[in-house]
């Protein structure tokens, strides 16, 4: 996640609630080419340095995507995010923030071109495990299957993260996302045919 | 049944049956069976390579494939929750012996875990990453609007989101896919379907 540096936030003046409010909103939906610029605006407002207030334009910018990518939405789950040593009231004031802004923010960045994670790569195998959900128990097979999603560049600075994520599909859930997958393809030849 | 390293839950009535008709075989069947499983345990894509050789054993040992697919079910319980909890050879060998199987077939299949087990810790590696359940997928499509890079105007994407299950809570992933890539999604799992279907 997002690395947050509690020193980031310190030496800045406690600007009002609303401020804090524009700030998070105005750093979510710059690019990442357009922090800095954003950065210079705020100082004065802050009465910050301007590498400190470009340190906190880019973590505001960081933690706001983290949490939209992610599709975080409970509010333990942002707490998590940030650091111990956090100072309690604006971490409480962030988060609150936050969650009201976050559907907001997902249709933001859908409609506009922020880029989501992307797919780099998919590999699955064949496992067999016991199925509990018979009466008499079988050994049934099911498919794991292993997305490496790469993390939106600009999110992550000059070196992308790539996790993995891993999901088991039985054959029932393999045969409704295979029609999942069919409605898509049937989608696109529909619109390639226009 | 004493407890087992591979596995937490109660075995399939099934598997003491299994293990009591590999006990039949002899030791050069059992060896044949052997490799054509590590083949498959080394390589788990190569699934219709898997059941091709099944066959041919099948046939050359005059045993009914049915049968022999349930019994190589049954076996492989064992590994993929070794693989899982990253067993040592000495408890695979132990687990065969729990479950039924002769103390000389289970070494004899605990000492070909062990040759393999640089491949086999990778994919256990590979394994121990959380394995998350599939709730639901939702899907949009995107357009590239004119960009900086000129390849990408005009073209279409999916946007795929994907409700997984982690332990108790519920979690959205977004991926974005190229169309490319999507059709290469489906082919893959077109793939898997048929061979979930050849493995029942």
């Amino acid at each position: 996640p997002a690395a947050l540096n509690a020193s980031r936030f310190a030496p800045c003046q406690a600007p009002s609630r609303d401020a804090v409010r524009q700030l998070c909103q105005e750093c979510f939906s710059s690019p990442p080419a357009r922090l800095g610029p954003l950065a210079q605006r705020i100082c004065p407002g802050l009465a910050a340095g301007p590498g400190e207030a470009q340190q906190l334009v880019s973590a505001l910018h960081n933690l706001t995507r983290h949490v939209v990518y992610r599709g975080l939405t409970r509010a333990e789950d942002i707490l998590s995010l940030f650091p111990e040593n956090f100072h309690q009231n604006l971490k409480n004031l962030l988060t609150k923030i936050i969650l009201e802004n976050i559907s907001a923010w997902r249709n933001e960045a859908q409609a506009s071109q922020i880029s989501l994670p992307r797919l780099v790569d998919l590999d699955w195998r064949v496992d067999i495990k016991t199925s509990s959900d018979s009466i008499s128990r079988m050994a049934v097979p099911t498919c794991l299957l292993q997305f490496k999603i790469q993390e939106d560049a600009a999110l992550c600075g000059n070196s992308p993260v790539v996790s993995a994520l891993t999901v088991e599909l039985s054959k029932e859930t393999l045969d409704t996302m295979l029609e999942g997958l069919g409605r898509i393809r049937d989608q696109l030849s529909a619109v390639a045919n226009k | 049944m004493g407890l087992l390293n591979f596995t937490r839950e109660p075995v399939p009535e099934a598997v003491s049956g299994d293990m009591q008709s590999l006990n039949q075989l002899s030791a050069q069947q059992f060896s044949a069976l052997t490799e054509v499983l590590f083949r498959f345990l080394m390589e788990p894509k190569e699934v219709e390579r898997f059941l091709t050789q099944l066959s041919d054993f099948a046939t050359m040992n005059k045993i009914s494939l049915g049968p022999l697919k349930n019994i190589v079910k049954s076996i492989l319980l064992v590994p993929s929750g070794a693989l899982k909890r990253n067993l040592s050879s000495e408890q695979v060998r132990a687990d065969f012996i729990a479950l039924g199987l002769s103390e000389e077939k289970a070494s004899y299949f605990a000492e070909q875990w062990k040759v393999n087990s640089p491949t086999l810790t990778r994919l256990a590696v590979d394994q121990t990453l959380m394995i998350n359940q599939l709730i639901d997928m939702e899907w949009k499509f995107g357009v590239t609007a004119g960009s900086s890079e000129l390849e990408k105007v005009g073209s279409i994407f999916l946007q795929l989101k994907l409700v997984i299950k982690k332990g108790s809570q519920m979690e959205n992933v977004y991926v974005e896919l190229t169309l490319p890539q999507f059709y290469s999604f489906l082919h893959e799992m077109e793939r898997v379907k048929t061979s979930l279907e050849s493995f029942s």
